[in-house]
């Protein structure tokens, strides 16, 4: 079953279009990472989804309605930023309780085990956390709901390495007792990466690619070796990023869709792309490279 | 056992490798139940998709069978069939690296023979 059916999706602010129909559905129980530079619409996209927004043109269907002002979803979805507010009349311990009342699926035990775990003092308000402990109550919330569509959006903003990886295998046991849909958006793909099924990388509010992590792993090579030698094999290739080692040697970067075999015997190297540097070149937007700029001074 | 999450080898080949390894030494055994996607993903903090992969793989390999509703067991030719595979694959490989690395070094086929034979007396030795 499909949760999320985005068709032709516009969202344009006056003349910057930060949506720019935008095709794409998500399955029911999967984990799916939304990568993409900053300003590709990454957010847009996910408070359309979640019904904060309307989108300009277009369709979305989450659960097969239109999100916006609709109860259904917002009863059964829950999108978590760095933005939540929480009332500050409540402490923190106050507000997982109250939270019970708006999710029907609320687990109370995890919700105060977490607190436990990550150390907070459930007699402290929210406005009183620090940035980092603030994402860290923020994902409590959203684990805790349980919500059948649990929206992160990058939800690790602030939060140490430890708490970071702390929160991937929380999200990831959490997920196998109760799978449900879960979006997570997030500049650190790296660490990301193992706990997702698939990828969904958007720029310039256009959707690049869609596809599961194990593929994307797989999506793209390295060609490294004599600039001239390499520079023959490439016919048949589709190139997405090349870039010169000195006159003599340069690094490729191609899809894989080819035997190997037949470039190694020409001595060239040939070695995997990570799904980070694959959305890093799939999605440069910038003049030339960075060297460029230093060249010409 | 900890995956490698920076190889170049994806991780529901690692898992696959990882099963294998398991029942070559002796800890799953003939008809033996494997680990279920859902136990593989708990244990390395990974994608249950990536890990039924994983499963699959070796699966169609004939190295798991398949019990409706029960999961995946070891199958009877499961030794032969990953012992094969090995030699095949791995070794191989390794000896096309060994090769190419020595044509670089304009090391000659007797040289490497020697190094070859030399080596496995050694290994031998201990």
């Amino acid at each position: 079953m499909k949760v999320i059916e985005c068709e032709r999706l516009v969202k344009a602010y006056c003349s910057m279009k930060a949506l720019d129909q935008i095709n794409f559905s998500i399955e029911e129980n999967t984990i799916t990472g939304l990568i993409g530079r900053n300003g590709a619409g990454k957010t847009t996209l996910l408070k359309i989804i979640a019904g904060f927004w309307r989108g300009t043109e277009g369709e979305v269907k989450v659960f097969n309605r239109s999100p916006f002002n609709n109860l259904e979803v917002s009863m059964n979805s829950i999108f978590v930023d760095d933005m939540m507010s929480f009332t500050y009349t409540l402490n923190l311990g106050e507000i997982l309780d109250e939270a019970k009342a708006f999710y029907p699926n609320w687990d109370e035990e995890i919700a105060f085990a977490l607190l436990e775990y990550f150390n907070f003092n459930p007699k402290q308000t929210h406005q009183s956390l620090s940035k980092g402990k603030r994402s860290t109550f923020n994902m409590i919330v959203g684990l805790a709901a349980k919500c059948p569509l649990t929206i992160f959006d990058e939800p690790t903003t602030g939060m140490d390495a430890a708490v970071r990886k702390d929160f991937y295998r929380a999200l990831l046991k959490d997920y196998l007792i109760a799978p449900r849909t879960i979006i997570i958006s997030s500049h650190h793909l790296d660490e990301l990466e193992d706990i997702l099924e698939d990828i969904l990388l958007v720029d310039e509010g256009k959707k690049v690619l869609q596809l599961p992590v194990d593929e994307l792993k797989e999506y793209a090579v390295t060609l490294s070796g004599r600039t001239a030698v390499v520079m023959q094999t490439l016919q048949d290739k589709e190139v997405i990023y090349k870039r010169d080692v000195n006159i003599d040697n340069c690094s490729v970067v191609v899809r894989n869709n080819f035997s190997h075999e037949e470039v190694k015997r020409l001595g060239i190297q040939v070695s995997p792309v990570t799904p980070t540097d694959i959305c890093v070149y799939l999605t440069n937007q910038t003049k030339g490279a960075i060297d460029d700029v230093f060249n010409k001074s | 056992m900890v995956l490698n999450m920076d190889s170049t080898i994806p991780i529901y080949v690692q898992i696959a490798e990882w099963l294998e390894n398991e029942i070559l030494n002796g800890n799953l055994k003939i008809d033996d139940k494997v680990y279920s996607q859902y136990k593989l993903a708990d244990m390395f903090t990974i994608n249950p998709a990536t890990a039924a992969k994983g499963l699959n793989l070796l699966y169609e390999e004939k190295i798991l069978y398949n019990k409706r509703g029960l999961g995946k067991f070891v199958s009877h030719e499961a030794m032969t069939i990953i012992l094969e595979k090995r030699k095949e694959m791995k070794l191989k490989g390794l000896l096309n690296e060994a090769v190419q690395e020595a044509t670089r070094l304009q090391v000659t086929e007797e040289e490497l023979l020697e190094m070859l034979k030399q080596i496995m007396k050694e290994s031998k030795g201990e």
